[in-house]
């Protein structure tokens, strides 16, 4: 379904390989600062607020089955293998991203009247 | 802009689970109204998205901040319902596989990345194209489409403890400046600058990509 052959779409692949590569920069830029507005972890965040979140506190882990957390390899934390962990993340999103893709097209124009 | 699990309440997922069930209805079937020649470059373009998101970037005060793409898979595939499948796909995998963005917000999280920013995005370039051309147009669009979703991620966020409390502790008046500063001075920027290059390119090197809606609109 996805047809490389087109060269805007070969031209995108070049694109996104070279995203792939660079991608470390994506946390090397921002090595030393905060997670986005509104993206703390709830353990972090319960000890600076002094308000009710109890309800967030239950709902914060009801999804703890992500194969690359953050992704990194967990326990990578160190620059160098935050960065490999983070290639191998681009790797495997790109791989899930074009594979959903793949199957969404494959059931929507299977009923295609 | 992930709004991650326990920031809000099942009350407001729960809505924004809902309001999408209509945009995601929406989207299917526009996706079947594609000429062929557009679905493997959406499919590219989806991947694109899903990397362009791990380019976080530095805002001023100390927090990150990264564009989404939205506009520019509304612009080329002439089409945001389309977009709106894209940056579906792109947040559930984050969700699921990267624990980016929780799975009981991944309502509103589509909600705001995957219609409010394309879709603003989208009639502003439309809106903007001839009076400034196409490449100026589709900076502006991208650069309001991310300041506006990300104010309506403010929102939900700042709403919160006057629906339910217990989850988001933030009121509006602390959310909504600091997800408007973080995408005005950053994402901002960035989305328009990326948008911009990648349709200028598109407009020079692919024309017939252009046609090919103008005709598919002609014969609808």
């Amino acid at each position: 379904m996805i047809d490389f052959k087109d060269p805007l779409v070969k031209k995108f692949l070049y694109v996104i390989i070279a995203m792939i590569i660079l991608c470390p920069l994506g946390i090397l830029l921002v090595w030393n600062y905060g997670d986005a507005w509104g993206e703390w972890d709830v353990s972090e965040l319960a000890k600076k607020v002094h308000a009710n979140i109890q309800g967030m506190e239950e709902l914060s882990g009801i999804w703890s089955y992500a194969i690359l957390p953050d992704y990194d390899i967990p326990g990578w934390d160190d620059p160098v293998r935050a960065s490999i962990g983070y290639i191998i993340s681009a790797i495997v999103g790109v791989a899930l991203c074009l594979g959903a893709f793949y199957g969404l097209t494959k059931i929507v124009y299977s009923n295609r009247t | 802009m992930h709004i991650p699990d326990g920031y809000l309440g099942p009350i407001t997922c729960a809505f924004f689970y809902l309001i999408m069930l209509y945009f995601w209805y929406r989207g299917i079937k526009a996706l079947k109204t594609l000429h062929p020649k557009q679905i493997p470059l959406l499919g590219i373009l989806t991947a694109f998205a899903f990397l362009v998101m791990m380019y976080n970037l530095p805002v001023p005060d100390g927090t990150t901040a990264h564009m989404v793409g939205g506009t520019l898979i509304a612009i080329l595939m002439d089409n945001p319902w389309v977009a709106t499948i894209a940056i579906s796909i792109v947040l559930f995998i984050q969700a699921i596989f990267f624990g980016d963005g929780g799975i009981t917000t991944l309502g509103a999280n589509c909600f705001n990345m995957g219609v409010v920013l394309p879709f603003v995005g989208y009639y502003i370039y439309k809106f903007l194209r001839n009076k400034v051309g196409d490449v100026v147009a589709s900076g502006i669009g991208a650069y309001i489409g991310i300041v506006t979703a990300a104010i309506v991620a403010g929102f939900e966020f700042g709403l919160q403890p006057f629906i339910q409390p217990g989850y988001c502790p933030y009121p509006f008046t602390v959310s909504v400046p600091a997800m408007a500063f973080a995408h005005l001075t950053t994402a901002g920027p960035a989305a328009a600058v990326v948008t911009a290059i990648v349709v200028w390119y598109v407009k020079k090197t692919r024309p017939d990509l252009f046609e090919l809606t103008k005709k598919s609109m002609e014969v609808s």
